[in-house]
């Protein structure tokens, strides 16, 4: 069974979210650990210690405390998966998709959430993937 | 497909509505007119002509200085009052900028809200400000962090030379945003809150008449997923339990307080015709229950007053301009409704804190309502109508076996604590994101008209950058040149206040004109209080 740590990075409380999408999760067949609010260290350290396969990020701050952890992720647990979801609007998307982070906004599908999960817990790319075709800023 | 139509609570709707329909409660409570008991029309006799609703918008970010322009900005944009929105961090948290779980997450600082140490913060915000003329929501949504904001907003009128009795405004502290809807990571326990909001209401009756203490705000509870009846239900089940809570304290009667506590918030959604319904059976509950409850027969008692937000949950990620369409249905639906005052929340919701664009046009909807529609003109236009008496009918009917139920669990707020209302809201949070997975329930942009590219795409506001560097150098000063003995004293004298039966408010406006600063009212609150143990489960 798949192993799924998903938090959230910062401290407003907003729990729609985090909750339909672990729920979701765990009723595709997913264990998910949901540790709530967590420091970066302390993601770090779950992911660790559970042995995670992926881990599932909700967002309501700035890209760079999220940046901070997916830097540690990538130090301490190398090659575990990362989504995003939350208010991220299109420009930090932009910014964590071209790092090679899937982010699903509001308004996502839980099913297409699921799908990645089977899909990063494989290792497989995501479908939409170009590999020929970088990431485009449509502003520039 | 089938022809089986319900409401967005689960109400079955017919194809037409006749006579019939109408019960005959309904139509001894049209027969009292607006103004009147049990104010199903309406709270007032002359509403929009007498008093146009209040343009209310929620605002702030950043350092004290960018709240200030964003709310003189809103000032001159036509807005009728202030709400100040308080960095989620730090204010919801009670902790100073240098916590370590702010320290953490530094950077979300003064996101989501103005960064404020203390009462000097409030006075930077307030710079130039007529305090004393302008209705003041100064923020604490939050129920710990409530006593001090309103005590720092007091001080600076204090020290402006302002008699508080002048001051008219609005608290908030509320058991919908702080236990149910926005959890914090660190909370006082309800049964703690229940005793500050019980001392702010009794500190505002003997020195802020124009002053309404609290604001439950079922806005944050219907976001999180109750229904219609549900969102009434437990938005009176609140009143009911600060007002047995107070009569209890013995110092003011129920009539006397119920008043206080008759300001009340809810969210309108997309469901039209059910909302105006919700908010015209909210007044005619109030006036009924406060008179079987407590025996309460005086009008102006009974008199609910409401401020509606429109659902933020309703505004679309995907094409954030259809959200300003989405605000002015919403909008329209809380105008029919009868509402007091009205936040349109802001086209970029779901991307962003609003941008000053998207609040100039959650202003501008409102005024195009006002002065270009002439919906104003007439209290409560859709009252007798078929559809809309027999649907007000059918709401109060399902709102009262809610009251009934949450009464049954041992009153709300037994019901939040062992986690019941977080299962029921969860529960039909889910039930409504199935039924847009499915596609029995379209959303433009979700789930129909979906376009990959949209010409008209938006990228959020980013706000300020500095405002964590600006507030450690703010906390810095503070705590330099405060005079430290006076600060320690008031905080010594708020910590004995809090264990006894006294009211806070009285230490807890020494402690902000003392300079004491959010974080260490917060470490007194952890140390008499403890931290609450949410009850939510995956």
């Amino acid at each position: 069974m798949s192993r799924v740590v998903i938090a959230k990075t910062g401290l407003d409380g907003h729990w729609r979210g985090t909750l339909l999408v672990s729920r979701a999760l765990r009723d595709a067949g997913f264990e998910v650990i949901m540790l709530g609010m967590a420091r970066g260290e302390d993601i770090v350290s779950a992911a660790v210690d559970e042995d995670a396969d992926l881990v599932g990020l909700n967002v309501g701050g700035r890209v760079e405390v999220v940046e901070r952890i997916l830097d540690d992720l990538a130090v301490a647990a190398p090659g575990v998966p990362v989504f995003v979801g939350g208010v991220v609007p299109p420009w930090v998307r932009r910014r964590l998709e071209a790092r090679g982070v899937e982010v699903y906004p509001p308004g996502s599908k839980l099913e297409a959430i699921v799908a990645a999960a089977r899909r990063l817990t494989r290792g497989s790319p995501p479908p939409s993937a170009r590999p020929d075709e970088p990431p485009q800023d449509r502003n520039e | 497909m089938t022809d089986e139509r319900r409401t967005a609570s689960g109400i079955p709707v017919k194809g037409h509505y006749g006579p019939d329909d109408v019960p005959p409660s309904a139509r001894e409570a049209l027969a009292a007119g607006p103004g009147r008991a049990p104010f199903l029309r309406g709270a007032y006799e002359g509403m929009y002509r007498t008093k146009p609703w209040r343009i209310f918008q929620l605002s702030g970010f950043g350092n004290p200085a960018d709240e200030r322009e964003r709310l003189l900005f809103l000032l001159r944009q036509g807005e009728g009052g202030i709400i100040m929105e308080h960095d989620r961090n730090t204010a919801d948290h009670l902790y100073n900028v240098d916590h370590p779980e702010v320290v953490a997450r530094r950077e979300d600082v003064g996101l989501t809200g103005a960064v404020i140490i203390g009462v000097r913060d409030y006075e930077t915000i307030l710079e130039g400000i007529p305090i004393e003329d302008i209705y003041t929501h100064p923020g604490g949504a939050v129920v710990q962090h409530a006593p001090f904001a309103l005590a720092c907003f007091w001080t600076v009128a204090k020290r402006r030379g302002i008699d508080l009795r002048r001051l008219a405004g609005t608290g908030q502290s509320d058991f919908f945003l702080t236990y149910v809807g926005c959890i914090t990571k660190q909370q006082i326990p309800p049964h703690a809150g229940l005793r500050l909001n019980g001392d702010i209401t009794e500190f505002c009756l003997d020195h802020l008449p124009r002053w309404v203490p609290v604001s439950i705000a079922g806005y944050n509870g219907a976001d999180s997923g109750l229904s219609a009846p549900d969102e009434l239900a437990t938005v009176f089940a609140t009143a009911v339990e600060y007002l047995d809570a107070l009569a209890e304290r013995g110092r003011y009667e129920p009539q006397e307080l119920s008043h206080k506590v008759g300001g009340v918030n809810f969210r309108v959604g997309m469901d039209f015709f059910e909302d105006i319904a919700k908010l015209r059976a909210a007044r005619k509950m109030w006036a009924e229950l406060l008179e079987r409850r407590y025996g309460i027969r005086d009008e102006k008692a009974r008199q609910l007053r409401i401020h509606v937000v429109t659902a933020g949950s309703a505004l679309t990620y995907q094409q954030p301009f259809n959200n300003i369409a989405r605000g002015t249905i919403m909008a329209l639906a809380s105008v029919l409704g009868g509402v007091q005052s009205l936040g349109v929340a802001c086209y970029d919701e779901a991307l962003s804190i609003p941008s000053e664009h998207a609040h100039q046009m959650s202003v501008r909807i409102q005024q195009i309502l006002q002065h270009e529609t002439g919906i104003d003109a007439v209290a409560d236009p859709l009252g007798g109508s078929y559809y809309l008496e027999a649907l007000t009918s059918e709401l109060e009917a399902r709102a009262w076996e809610s009251f009934d139920e949450i009464q049954q669990q041992g009153g709300f707020v037994e019901a939040l604590d062992s986690g019941w209302l977080h299962r029921r809201a969860a529960r039909r949070q889910s039930e409504q994101w199935d039924e847009v997975e499915s596609n029995t329930r379209l959303i433009v942009g979700i789930n129909c008209h979906e376009i990959d590219e949209t010409p008209f795409e938006i990228d959020g506001f980013q706000g300020t950058t500095d405002a964590w560097d600006q507030a450690m150098a703010r906390l810095a000063e503070v705590r330099s040149s405060r005079d430290g003995a006076a600060a320690r004293r008031a905080l010594r004298e708020l910590e004995r206040v809090c264990r006894s039966n006294e009211n806070i408010m009285v230490p807890m406006m020494q402690a902000t004109d003392a300079d004491v600063t959010l974080g260490e009212i917060g470490d007194v609150f952890r140390d008499v209080w403890g931290d609450w143990e949410p009850p939510i489960r995956p």
